[in-house]
């Protein structure tokens, strides 16, 4: 236990980090419940992957994973604006998968596969966005935190890519 | 833990200057307590709204058929003032929709946690006021949408309050009313989360030195351990909102079984992604309530809490069951017995720390010196409503009674009686006992206390009828019960209920004149006119911007009253931040907190 007085501003910052953990924790809880539901639609299914879904594009979806993987290593070297670049890079990634994802019949309409892949992928781009927002908005004077949430995000993809299109 | 903030000074000397004009002071305030009220007078409103929604209900069960005296015609225009099958289902989906989560929700965490807080952990303000706001005109924007759903083409939804798939996709409800719903509930939630990382940080980070964990009133362990709850489990109901929002527009089927070869959507899921959620969110709404009638009970019978310490394990105890209970709502879906078994089981341990709390508020009670203003009478009616609810709650929880019992009359009774019943109690009673500190002036006694018995004799009677015609088999929902033989014996007990609620409804109009008649003219109240030592009535009342000028330094727990150090004072009580001048203790200032439970 110390008695030096805090500085407000480092007191400030802890206070931010136990908050931003608290949103990430509940923003987790929103993604497991996704999972959970996918769980369900899983083990309730004849088989998987669906009868007649095509297989589905693993490779265009890993590639994709890289562009967050470089935002999240950004933000650690403090590049908020090449982080911004990739984090930008990702959702024009994603959105091209999910044209194609419907030009092959694995849209969110088109059956279980597809609609799991979009409703996870969907509310996960959302967080992406959001991330964006902050970064843009708050650049570089708030990276610590950017970069917690950054990296919350990279493990939240990498996690729907492993439960979605590899297992 | 890194609880221990110990500089006081520097924050002490850097009071945030008021802010000016009319905007940054009323409609786009960070200040926690302007947040506060404007939660509170939101939720009120939308509490009359629902409220008027339960008078139209009972109109209809205790004639079904008739026109609507007075507003019918206003309301119901196109039928002739009649109540018909679409309207009676959107008024119960609504009536449940604004109260749970538009009106006891705003009042209760919304208004009372944001004004609370703060001032009684000793902080200047919430640790993340901006985030404050915006969980404010989140919340509002939420209203914004619910109203709107009740203005479009195929009017507002029918799903019930519960939304139950496939009612609530686009096979039950086609039109857009449904779907501003489910977008309503999910801006709601985003609310309370917000709400919840604030209430969360702010009890970790901000409490006065020397506020430890176990000298927190038991209002703010109410409301921090309903953040927690909020934080983990309104996810998961957003969660339910997205797919259900992904299902409606986006033809998804998640909730939709079998309609699509390889599709593997299932209703059953919905439901159990909607009390994932729905059993901890009894629990969110009620745990506030739990703490402000332990504080109030205490504060009124002139004595320390009896066993702070189990108290506070007993809620942190409720707060771990609610997480793994929840299979008791679906015990009629078909789910395996083993484990619609351990469901019924470990329902049934909730009794335990629930039975604690009850024991720890007749032993507050317990040869106290009982003042019976207005509060505390809130708070024994609460004591006796939730006893009862609490008791009905264990018929619900066994497995073959369910089976008779599930979604008949009796669980609207049941839960009528602890979410409406004991929390409507305990919301009034902090009405009452925090007016003062809120609004500068007192409420009235003698319309208060005509409120209170206006309120509990007939909130009793229409919901322990609810009790009764429920287990002469009558359902819930049901337009005219009538219309089935078996249950039109019950039309005359009906007919009672409904009066019984017309009175309750009416009671209602006493409390909002005393509101507004005292808001306006009340007489002023003194910075701690109940005479209990927890700090919030340690500022003026209201309370200056910047709430305390120097943080203090708390030195003992949150109900010192009766205390024998006192009477050299000349009173009963001692503030949590009051230094007695002759030291009459032994000196340890950094030592462990005086066991608050022990009676002085």
């Amino acid at each position: 236990m110390t008695t030096a007085p805090v500085p407000e501003t480092r007191r400030r910052e802890i206070d931010a980090q136990v908050g931003l953990v608290i949103f990430l924790g509940a923003t987790a809880m929103l993604f497991a419940a996704l999972l959970l539901a996918y769980a369900i639609v899983r083990s309730e299914a004849p088989r998987w992957p669906p009868a007649g879904a095509p297989p589905f594009p693993r490779g265009a979806a890993a590639a994709n994973t890289l562009a967050l993987v470089a935002a999240s290593l950004a933000l650690r070297r403090g590049w908020a604006r090449a982080a911004f670049a990739f984090g930008a890079a990702f959702l024009a990634a994603q959105a091209l998968l999910w044209r194609h994802l419907v030009s092959i019949h694995l849209g969110p309409a088109a059956g279980a596969l597809g609609e799991v892949f979009f409703a996870l992928s969907a509310l996960h781009a959302l967080h992406v966005l959001g991330g964006l927002f902050a970064l843009a908005l708050t650049g570089a004077r708030r990276l610590r935190l950017l970069a917690i949430y950054w990296d919350f995000v990279l493990v939240v993809w990498v996690v729907v890519y492993v439960a979605v299109c590899l297992l | 833990m890194t609880a221990e903030v110990e500089a006081s000074d520097a924050q002490a000397d850097e009071i945030p200057p008021a802010p000016k004009g009319f905007l940054r002071r009323f409609v786009f305030s960070i200040d926690h307590k302007v947040i506060g009220r404007q939660f509170l007078f939101l939720g009120l409103g939308f509490l009359a709204i629902g409220g008027v929604m339960a008078m139209l209900i009972r109109w209809q069960l205790a004639r079904p058929g008739a026109p609507v005296p007075l507003v019918g015609k206003l309301l119901f225009g196109p039928a002739g003032g009649v109540i018909s099958p679409a309207a009676y289902t959107a008024l119960f989906t609504m009536h449940g929709t604004i109260m749970i989560f538009f009106a006891v929700t705003p009042v209760l965490i919304g208004g009372f946690g944001n004004f609370l807080l703060p001032l009684m952990l000793g902080a200047r303000d919430m640790a993340f006021p901006r985030l404050n706001m915006a969980s404010f005109w989140t919340m509002f924007a939420a209203t914004a949408v619910l109203t709107a759903s009740f203005f479009v083409p195929l009017g507002p939804p029918e799903a019930g309050w519960t939304a139950y798939a496939t009612l609530s996709t686009a096979i039950g409800a086609p039109g857009p009313g449904q779907t501003l719903w489910v977008v309503a509930i999910y801006l709601n939630g985003a609310s309370s989360v917000m709400g919840a990382v604030n209430y969360i940080t702010t009890v970790l980070r901000m409490r006065a030195p020397g506020m430890t964990y176990l000298r927190m009133p038991l209002t703010v362990w109410g409301f921090f351990l309903t953040s927690i709850l909020n934080a983990l489990f309104v996810p998961v109901l957003a969660a339910a909102m997205v797919l259900l929002f992904f299902d409606r527009v986006l033809g998804t089927q998640f909730f939709i079984a079998g309609t699509t070869p390889g599709a593997g959507g299932d209703p059953i899921l919905y439901q159990h992604l909607f009390w994932l959620f729905g059993h901890p969110e009894v629990y969110i709404l009620i745990l506030p309530a739990w703490g402000i009638v332990g504080d109030l009970l205490a504060f009124f019978a002139r004595k320390p809490v009896f066993g702070y310490r189990v108290t506070v394990g007993s809620l942190i105890g409720v707060v771990v069951l609610s997480t793994v209970v929840y299979g008791h709502h679906m015990f009629t879906t078909g789910m395996s017995p083993l484990l619609g078994e351990s469901f019924m089981l470990l329902t049934m341990i909730i009794s335990v720390p629930t039975s604690l709390l009850v024991l720890s508020w007749l032993g507050t009670l317990w040869r106290g010196a009982i003042r019976t203003a207005t509060p505390m009478l809130f708070c024994l009616g609460m004591v006796f409503t939730f006893g009862v609810g609490g008791l009905t709650g264990l018929y619900l929880a066994d497995i073959t009674a369910d089976m008779y019992l599930h979604d008949t009359y009796f669980v609207v009774g049941h839960f009528h009686l602890i979410m409406a019943s004991a929390l409507l109690m305990s919301l009034f009673a902090a009405v009452y006992f925090w007016f003062p500190k809120m609004f500068g002036r007192m409420m009235n006694e003698g319309l208060g206390k005509l409120h209170f018995w206006l309120t509990f004799v007939p909130l009793n009677l229409v919901f322990m009828g609810q009790l009764v015609i429920g287990y002469e088999g009558m359902q819930r929902r049901l337009y005219d019960p009538s219309v089935y033989d078996f249950l039109k014996p019950l039309l005359p007990l009906n007919r009672g209920i409904s009066h019984a609620a017309y009175l309750l409804g009416a009671a209602q109009f006493i409390f909002v004149l005393n509101f507004f008649w005292s808001l306006a003219a009340g007489a002023r109240a003194a910075t701690n006119p109940w005479e209990v030592g927890t700090l919030e009535w340690t500022v003026a009342s209201p309370p200056p911007h910047h709430n305390f000028d120097r943080i203090p330094i708390v030195v003992r727990g949150p109900h010192e009253l009766s205390h024998p150090a006192a009477r050299l004072l000349g009173r009963d009580w001692l503030g949590q931040a009051e230094v007695i001048e002759p030291a009459p203790a032994p000196s340890e200032p950094a030592g462990p907190a005086p066991a608050p439970g022990e009676p002085a």
